[in-house]
């Protein structure tokens, strides 16, 4: 029990160094148009703003009539935070969806539409077209690297899982070592007794090895009365030593069940 | 004796009756709550087919599936303890095969995930090795399901040599193997942009790892050490000291988790976005189902370990087809707040 939470520590630990380097859920904060915007003049452009950098490539934008034709002229273009399309000159007086599809930083694809109104009045040529948010893809490109850190991010991982698993190795070592020791001097003590069944496991429990090494003569005994090693020995003396055999018979069973280890 | 052996194949399909409930219900789930979180169809972007949009979180909650067996079965060797081989070893006879099967199992569904997740990008076309490779180098999750993979063979490995070598291999270490592939799994999830993100990101590896040894040890000891009444007396005793902590762990991150990353997300207001947001609506609905684990945890803590610890016959596995039925209800719901999005 003890080795296990000590398992969940060295697991938490791991939690700790291998700081994985997760990036968040990008969500929409703004758009030029706005949502449900009315608009006196067709865009030229229509941008999405997030409120993180979009990850390059798999970003796509549509722009969708009421008549489901399609508006948008060429494929999304990212810089940092903001996606952006082209648009074709939009016919006055129609209602249009800007659908897009980007991979949020954190690597789940998401999914959403605003919504526009050009009004019937608009005019058709593109008025209200904002420069092209590109200068910033160049540095958009570099932050997402270090921010996702491909490289960096394999070298922590394995980093992490060296130590972890020579944790594990040096855990598992001081666990056998007991088994060794124990091992080593198989022969001192006589088999335990028949209710003792731990003597044949792999794993001897620790606490247990000493002392029932310790006790040569206990199952050579059937009885206290028949000890021939004590016998020999002034009556003062037998009767601490036949209470402690006595009491060591009562333990044995009890310890080489093992139930509490 | 007589009796007893006869009702043991019995107890055999019982413990099938446990692990069904628990895939089952992880597959219903997982189903049911990423179509209800399913992102509504877009005019002008195409989206990707059924195969993909039902098959990703179907191999997605296989992926968890297994890597919980994995958890639990290297478990069951803990909670067993080396001391009583002669009653152990005929059970970890069949837990040792089974673990290393169900991590090549973990390994496969984290390669397929890879792949499903590849071809969810990249809509209407079967993935190349091309999209694929591009897609674990520039996605952390693809990063992080690979280095799953890779742990689930190492796990895989070393059951092997769990089935050759017996217990001589620590079952710590299979143990540990198997926590650390849980590890990469958040990194698939959400995350917030702040300073909280490590906290977030540490409390949701508690929560990974404390469900699978949760809802691993529960299906293992139900399935494998419930018909021999001598070893659950010792195991169930033992299981149930890490329940109890991993109940608190598992609840505790789970609501640092979901509700920090809610209020931490942009647009968001935290109590009304509860009823409103899809990931709201599941960090209720994981929120019941913990709720209701707590008091099935609780029978079997407070009235069913007291009696098998006095040799009672108890109706344990009814019990605990019950909690392991309510946890594949929450690793279904999982899967589906992983990719739902928060606001």
């Amino acid at each position: 029990m003890r080795r296990l939470i000590t398992v969940l520590l060295l697991a938490l630990a791991a939690a700790w160094v291998a700081q994985p380097a997760a990036q968040a859920h990008n969500v929409l904060v703004g758009s030029d148009p706005k949502d449900g915007a009315t608009l006196d003049a067709a865009p030229s452009r229509v941008t999405l703003v997030f409120d993180q950098a979009v990850r390059q490539g798999y970003a796509q934008v549509g722009v969708t009539g009421a008549d489901g034709s399609s508006w948008a002229d060429g494929s999304a273009e990212v810089a940092a935070e903001r996606v952006s399309v082209r648009v074709k000159p939009l016919p006055a007086g129609g209602a249009y969806v800007v659908g897009y599809r980007i991979l949020s930083a954190d690597g789940h694809p998401v999914t959403g539409k605003i919504t526009f109104t050009l009004s019937p009045g608009a005019a058709g040529a593109p008025a209200t077209g904002q420069a092209p948010p590109r200068q910033a893809a160049k540095d958009a490109a570099a932050a997402e690297a270090a921010a996702g850190g491909g490289a960096g991010m394999a070298v922590v991982w394995i980093v992490g899982a060296l130590l972890l698993l020579a944790a594990g190795t040096a855990v598992a070592l001081r666990r056998s070592r007991p088994a060794l020791a124990a091992q080593a001097q198989p022969a001192s003590g006589p088999p335990p007794a028949p209710e003792g069944v731990q003597g044949s496991g792999p794993r001897p429990v620790p606490e247990d090895g000493p002392g029932s090494g310790t006790r040569p003569t206990t199952e050579d005994l059937p009885d206290v009365e028949a000890r021939p090693t004590t016998a020999d020995l002034p009556d003062a003396g037998t009767h601490p030593a036949a209470e402690d055999l006595s009491s060591s018979e009562g333990r044995q069973p009890e310890a080489g069940a093992g139930r509490r280890a | 004796m007589s009796v007893s052996a006869p009702t043991v194949p019995r107890r055999m399909s019982e413990g099938r009756l446990v692990a069904g409930a628990f895939g089952v219900c992880a597959l219903v789930a997982a189903v049911a709550a990423s179509t209800f979180t399913a992102q509504q169809a877009v005019p002008g972007i195409p989206m990707p087919g059924p195969l993909v949009s039902v098959g990703l979180p179907i191999v997605r909650v296989l992926l968890d599936l297994s890597a919980v067996a994995v958890v639990g079965l290297s478990l069951v060797a803990k909670l067993l303890g080396f001391n009583d081989p002669e009653r152990t070893e005929p059970v970890m006879l069949r837990v040792r095969p089974l673990a290393v099967i169900a991590a090549w199992a973990w390994a496969i569904c984290a390669l397929l995930t890879i792949v499903f997740q590849t071809a969810e990008l990249n809509p209407g076309g079967v993935p190349t090795f091309g999209m694929i490779a591009d897609y674990v180098e520039s996605v952390g999750t693809g990063q992080g399901l690979l280095f799953s993979a890779a742990c689930a063979l190492a796990a895989a490995g070393i059951g092997l040599m769990a089935v050759r070598f017996g217990e001589k291999v620590p079952a710590e270490l299979r143990v540990i193997v198997a926590l650390f592939g849980l590890l990469p799994i958040p990194v698939t999830g959400h995350a917030v942009n702040s300073v909280w993100h490590d906290p977030i990101m540490v409390s949701m590896e508690i929560h990974v790892m404390g469900a699978a040894a949760w809802a691993g040890g529960m299906v293992a000891t139900a399935v494998f050490v419930a018909p021999h009444p001598h070893l659950l007396a010792v195991a169930l005793p033992r299981f149930s000291r890490i329940a109890t902590v991993c109940v608190f762990m598992v609840a505790g991150s789970g609501l640092i988790t979901g509700l920090g990353t809610m209020a931490l997300t942009p647009g968001v207001t935290l109590p009304g976005a509860l009823l409103t947001s899809h990931y709201g609506v599941l960090v209720l609905v994981k929120t019941a189902l913990v709720a209701a684990l707590v008091p099935l945890a609780a029978h079997i803590r407070f009235r069913l370990i007291p009696a098998i610890r006095a040799g009672r016959a108890t109706a344990l596995v009814g019990w605990a087809a019950a909690e392991v039925g309510v946890m594949g209800l929450a690793y279904g719901v999982a899967v589906a707040i992983t990719r739902s999005s928060i606001a």
